[in-house]
């Protein structure tokens, strides 16, 4: 990477973000009330002295492993799903209804039910999963029926077994399917998740803190939290788009 | 000897084969000739048993046939040496070069097959086939794209490999180094010479 591309690089990411900021300041500004619209300084500084405590990195933490146990369970239980579904149609007919209706759902009904089932605490991960399993199931599955019929055929006659069958064709085949949603999923679970742990006041948790700062109608602390959160969002879709990238290398998708 | 008595097929509405009687040796190399649309496509199909006749039966027919078939059908993810591995049993592994050599492809192993030439890429799908290591080959068109003297050179050392070929073939050139040719013509008897 040349010199001149990393400064091109650099102005397409630095130059829509100081516009914004700009947009934001002025807005805030002209508003003049903290409470209705805080400042990028003053959401700065919320954020600074946040994470100066050892109780925001345990609370960042927490949410993390809530949302990332969500995000996991909700992908195998979406890629099991897709290759029952696939195989089988009578699979396909008892499950695709149902994973239709979880997706068409609203999320407040399921935190809300669940809550009467499980703790507080786990709440927010089978919240997020359950967010996550739908997009990636109908992702997957796409992947699973766009297979080429004529590479299936050829397994079959070059007698694959099924693990040969799995790793030579339907991967390659259904990957790039399921890595195109699962930035999408991975959105879904952060909302979902931060939601539930919100209503069901979920100990140590980002959605705690922030259904505190509606109490002490601390705005710049909703920002600061939610910036928390869009952060770690964007950090996952990286880590995944460099993650996808390197199999599409592997694989030569 | 294989035999095909009364054999039958149609793909929906078009019949291909409506009584079809054959008989083919289970030696040397046999060519199945005939225009397009004759059928014989869908007959190497019934002999690597990918398809079922609606009438008739087929005899004699090796177990373990390996078909190559019409179309490349290469995995445009693995490289070349990879596709003769994949096919290949554990044990045997190391002799991907010694099909490669066969085909013409030494040097190639480490490409992927949108880095190959027409001719490459079929001579790969060849090569995929041999190392299957059926008790037959039935070879669907295996040299368009391929000059004529590599043809002939990879046909003799197919010879060399003992193994019964059924070859689909239309390159006039290569006609005279198979043992017998056998005439489908369009929903008609077969001829043999």
């Amino acid at each position: 990477m040349t010199i001149s591309s990393i400064c091109r690089n650099l102005k397409y990411i630095f130059l829509p973000s100081v516009l914004w900021l700009g947009v934001w300041q002025f807005a805030a500004h002209t508003v003049g009330q903290e409470l209705l619209l805080p400042t990028p300084v003053s959401v700065l500084q919320t954020l600074l002295v946040l994470g100066c405590t050892p109780a925001f990195w345990h609370t960042v933490y927490t949410t993390l492993l809530r949302v990332l146990a969500g995000m996991l369970w909700g992908a195998l239980a979406g890629i099991a799903l897709a290759a029952l579904t696939y195989a089988s149609a009578w699979c396909h007919r008892l499950f695709a209804p149902t994973i239709r209706i979880i997706r068409a759902a609203p999320v407040v009904s399921f935190i809300l039910f669940l809550l009467l089932w499980s703790r507080r605490g786990s709440v927010p991960a089978i919240v997020a999963g359950l967010m996550v399993l739908p997009v990636l199931w109908e992702s997957t599955s796409r992947g699973l029926r766009e297979t080429d019929g004529h590479l299936l055929e050829l397994a079959k006659a070059y007698r694959f077994s099924l693990w040969k069958k799995i790793r030579l064709i339907y991967l390659p085949s259904a990957l790039p399917y399921f890595f195109s949603s699962a930035a999408s999923a991975i959105g879904l679970a952060w909302k979902s998740g931060v939601a539930a742990e919100t209503i069901c006041l979920a100990p140590v948790s980002i959605g705690l803190n922030m259904q505190q700062t509606k109490l002490y109608l601390d705005t710049p602390g909703l920002f600061a939290w939610t910036a928390v959160v869009v952060t770690l969002s964007l950090v996952l879709e990286g880590l995944l788009t460099v993650l996808s990238r390197r199999l599409e290398r592997r694989w030569k998708v | 000897m294989i035999t095909l008595s009364g054999i039958a097929y149609a793909y929906g509405e078009k019949i291909v084969f409506s009584d079809l009687n054959l008989t083919i040796p289970r030696t040397g190399i046999t060519v199945l000739s005939g225009p397009s649309g004759c059928g014989k496509t869908t007959l190497l199909r019934l002999l690597a048993g990918l398809a079922a006749p609606a009438r008739g039966e087929i005899s004699g027919m090796p177990r373990h046939p390996a078909l190559l078939f019409q179309e490349n059908r290469l995995l445009p993810w693995r490289t070349v040496r990879q596709h003769l591995t994949d096919v290949l049993p554990r044990t045997r592994r190391g002799e991907a070069d010694t099909f490669l050599r066969l085909i013409e492809l030494e040097g190639e192993g480490a490409l992927h097959p949108p880095a190959l030439s027409g001719g490459m890429a079929r001579r790969l799908a060849l090569a995929r086939a041999l190392a299957l290591g059926g008790d037959m080959l039935l070879l669907d068109e295996p040299f368009p794209g391929v000059d004529a003297a590599r043809a002939k050179r990879i046909l003799l050392r197919l010879r060399e490999l003992d193994t019964p070929v059924l070859l689909v073939c239309h390159e006039e050139g290569l006609l005279s180094q198979c043992d017998r040719i056998i005439t489908l013509h369009q929903r008609e008897w077969p001829s043999q010479r």
